[in-house]
């Protein structure tokens, strides 16, 4: 069902397609340890959930700011030295979140990060000085 | 590769400092945190709920006299959707005649309110008159019923009980209550 529904590297799945995944994988379980023991029931709710998935889909893809609604758009969090608290504050992601990425990318001080973008899945992106040029 | 698929698009993505494309767009994002101001509505609901405004709690749980005394009903004002919820009916020493206890209520006790069991059993039930009527050993005082109802309906639903007393339509309107 996942296969028909679409194809998405896991990494770029947004918030709200997990919820849907996650959905999909509780209402699979009723007919089987619930009290509804109807095979019929659960197939047309994952049916329901996959459809959904495809509509909402469709929708993004001719409707940028339907897009904006349901997966949010890409926010910078620092650019060229400078911390966008505004965003930091609102988002909820300190510093440390940023500065603890960047040592992941083998970056040592905050000098070396140009940009940092928290994306539309939640992870953050980091892009250095160095990588830049 | 084949182009046959394939158009030239204009690049439209918001650029950050005129170099970095990121597609942000900060006019909505202000706009989309007004909004999620909505959830302080979703914590007044769990105080809500917390406090038993929504079921199960004090606010929900009351209990009414009948005029004349000779009943007293514990019940919650706001049962829960196929959840299991218990309606107790007190007697008093003017309800019990010849050993017997007997006890009207109105047929929103079957439907929708489902009532799934009594305790104790009833020696006897009589359908009619819009309703159930209920007969129960009894013997001595405190005598009390239980009925542990499971509501398979949403809505406002009144439900009536009243004791019989073959007497006046006043005399039954004190042996009765609605809740």
């Amino acid at each position: 069902m996942v296969r028909i529904v679409g194809r998405r590297p896991g990494k770029q799945l947004t918030p709200f397609e997990f919820v849907l995944i996650f959905f999909m994988g509780g209402v699979t379980l009723t007919p089987m340890v619930g009290n509804d023991h109807s095979i019929t029931n659960a197939l047309c709710t994952i049916v329901a959930i996959a459809l959904t998935h495809f509509v909402f889909a469709w929708l993004k893809q001719f409707s940028p700011t339907f897009g904006r609604i349901v997966d949010g758009t890409p926010l910078v969090l620092l650019e060229k030295g400078h911390w966008q608290t505004e965003t930091m504050a609102d988002m909820q992601i300190q510093e440390e979140d940023v500065m603890a990425l960047a040592r992941d990318q083998g970056l040592k001080t905050f000098e070396e990060i140009e940009y940092a973008v928290l994306e539309r899945n939640g992870d953050i992106s980091i892009i250095s000085v160095q990588g830049k040029s | 590769m084949s182009t046959e698929h394939a158009q030239p698009v204009p690049n439209s993505v918001h650029k950050v400092s005129d170099e970095v494309e990121v597609g942000s767009d900060l006019d909505f994002q202000r706009r989309w945190w007004r909004f999620e101001r909505v959830w302080i509505l979703f914590l007044i609901m769990v105080v809500l709920d917390a406090l038993g405004f929504f079921g199960r709690g004090w606010p929900a749980k009351a209990h009414r006299w009948s005029r004349d005394g000779t009943m007293r009903v514990k019940y919650e004002r706001i049962e829960r959707y196929r959840r299991p919820s218990v309606l107790t009916v007190e007697f008093g020493p003017n309800a019990i005649h010849d050993g017997k206890v007997r006890l009207w209520v109105s047929e929103t006790l079957v439907t929708p309110l489902s009532n799934q069991r009594i305790v104790p059993q009833p020696a006897s039930s009589v359908i009619g008159q819009a309703g159930i009527l209920y007969t129960f050993p009894a013997t001595t005082n405190p005598a009390s019923v239980e009925f542990a109802m499971e509501p398979s309906s949403v809505g406002v639903y009144p439900l009536s009980l009243r004791i019989p007393g073959g007497g006046t339509n006043d005399e039954n309107h004190r042996h009765a209550l609605e809740i």
